[in-house]
């Protein structure tokens, strides 16, 4: 979006991801609460506009989140829904509030409890109303298709993949909020449980639960506050996935190459200052083609930049530093703020066992939501920050 | 109103709301299966205006926003351009199945189970259009549709 005035983060939250027996709206509040608190926010009528993602866990979801904070009667709360990008579209609803002057001090949380909720062993499908979804169409699959057709055209193998897993579980290891984490090897990751060829179980992201919480607010408030560290908010996209039922190449992405260019254009940041990435590895091949989605590298050589080392600590740019959706599970109305309030405190250098080193200036995130036929995905949100301080 | 027009109404309603079997075949709209046993086809929609050919038909023409539309007859066979084997598939689906993206000639891109053995399809290989049971639906019936497979000649 064109930004008005310039938008600053006050302070996130995160709860740990896993499974929890407590529902979406006491993760919601939870990760809410330390945000409020990390932002300095003393009372329940401070802030002006609230934004909640949710999935999948009913109507009226986005109000329960803010009942026991008081909050309830003193502002307009709002849910937003894109399926696995609503967490990010719920804080670029709330950096649109603050940059445009409806508020000074906006929320976007993302919260989703599926584990309560979900039978296990069936994996996330389109609607019946959807040509795709009557053929038996499902999230992993269509990732295969893409993980194929990569595989065909450049000679990558399933092991290849399998080290996206390693490199982000290890970056993970010592990351309290992380649920899959630490040592695994290529061989474990090759030989556990096939989803959909060739992805196996240990490349896809859990269906775990969990909370983020980002509270954006003007300069002027930044200094109310008493913010130390300030992380400014310098781009925020959001966009939908083109139409296409002719063939087209799906090894890159189109609406994820689309989403970076207008936003390193309306930030004037390129994709060589970017220190590091959370983007959406729901599964290993996502991580490798959005590599070269992002401009990270040239077309075709993901595999190579990932070979060299240039994804993870000590390479060009690292990604997934938390450990990404491949450590977290992926809550898919939670995810996109998540990797917001896990961007902030890598800025800030908060995040001790798995702090990148030297302290990233520069951090990007990215996540697509929804696969309705004839897109790659439905939504696609990513935002930029830099250090503001 | 009488006690007994009104019961007589709620009875009619009743029977109204009686389950309606569930589809078993997918779909008129997509696919045709000729009574006198020539082959089946998948149908096209060429917009009227401006000749785009869309699969499945989008209303209005996303190109011109032209309402008319001509069935045109798609081609049988096309090209796979990639494919994946499904072993954790949707609630209620008998897993394995495989299902891949089919590119015909008509510039359009089909997305469709396979037939056949699993793991025995490339990318890039010559498939063709069959029919056949792609799940089972509400009733426990097998519902039938466009499928594609090694060619058969």
């Amino acid at each position: 979006m064109k930004m008005q005035r310039e938008v600053f983060i006050a302070g996130v939250g995160e709860t740990v991801f896993g499974k929890h027996n407590v529902d979406y709206d006491v993760l919601g509040r939870r990760a809410a609460f330390q945000a409020l608190q990390a932002s300095n926010i003393d009372r329940p009528d401070m802030v002006q506009t609230a934004y909640v993602g949710n999935g999948t866990n009913g109507m009226g979801a986005a109000q329960r989140v803010f009942r026991d904070l008081g909050m309830c009667g003193k502002l307009a709360i709002i849910r937003v829904e894109s399926a696995c990008s609503a967490g990010a579209m719920a804080v670029y609803s709330a950096i649109k509030d603050v940059t445009t002057g409806v508020a000074d001090i906006s929320i976007g949380v993302g919260c989703e409890n599926h584990t309560m909720h979900r039978a296990t062993g069936t994996a996330f499908a389109m609607g019946m109303d959807d040509v795709e979804g009557m053929q038996g169409a499902v999230m992993t699959g269509k990732y295969a298709l893409r993980a194929n057709r990569y595989m065909h055209e450049t000679g990558a193998t399933i092991e290849d993949l399998a080290m996206i897993t390693v490199k982000n579980r290890k970056h993970a290891a010592n990351n309290p909020h992380a649920w899959f984490k630490g040592d695994i090897s290529v061989e474990a990751i090759v030989n556990s449980r096939m989803i959909a060829y060739p992805l196996t179980l240990q490349q896809c992201c859990g269906i775990s639960d969990g909370a983020g919480a980002v509270i954006v607010c003007s300069k002027e408030m930044v200094k109310k506050l008493g913010i130390e560290k300030p992380v400014k908010v310098a781009g925020a996209v959001v966009q939908s996935g083109p139409y296409h039922n002719r063939p087209r190449d799906i090894t890159g992405d189109d609406i994820t190459e689309a989403s970076a260019q207008q936003l390193y254009e309306e930030s004037g940041i390129g994709p060589e200052e970017v220190d590091i990435v959370e983007l959406h590895d729901a599964f290993t091949i996502a991580e490798l083609l959005y590599y070269e989605c992002l401009g990270m590298c040239k077309k075709g050589e993901g595999l190579k930049y990932l070979r060299d080392g240039q994804s993870t600590y000590g390479g060009q740019c690292v990604f997934s530093p938390r450990g990404g959706m491949l450590s977290y599970g992926h809550p898919i109305g939670a995810s996109g703020a998540a990797q917001i309030a896990a961007n902030v405190k890598q800025l800030r250098g908060e995040c001790e066992g798995y702090q990148v080193d030297p302290i990233p200036k520069v951090a990007l995130s990215h996540v697509t939501g929804g696969g309705l036929g004839g897109t790659e995905h439905a939504a696609c949100t990513m935002h930029m920050l830099t250090k503001g301080w | 109103m009488s006690d007994s027009k009104g019961s007589d109404k709620s009875k009619k309603n009743k029977k109204k709301k009686e389950k309606e079997p569930d589809i078993t075949f997918f779909h008129p709209e997509l696919l045709e299966i000729p009574e006198d046993g020539s082959p089946a086809y998948l149908k096209g929609y060429k917009c009227k205006k401006c000749g785009q050919i869309d699969f499945p038909k989008l209303t209005p023409c996303p190109s011109c926003w032209g309402t008319e539309f001509e069935v045109v007859k798609l081609s049988r066979k096309g090209k796979l351009y990639s494919v994946t084997d499904i072993y954790i598939g949707q609630p209620g689906m008998k897993t394995p199945y495989m299902f891949g993206y089919i590119d015909l000639p008509e510039n359009l891109r089909i997305f469709a189970q396979m037939e056949g053995e699993i793991g025995s399809f490339k990318c890039d290989e010559e498939v063709e259009l069959t029919t056949g049971p792609i799940r089972i639906n509400m009733d426990g019936l097998p519902v039938t549709s466009y499928k594609f497979m090694k060619p058969s000649v």
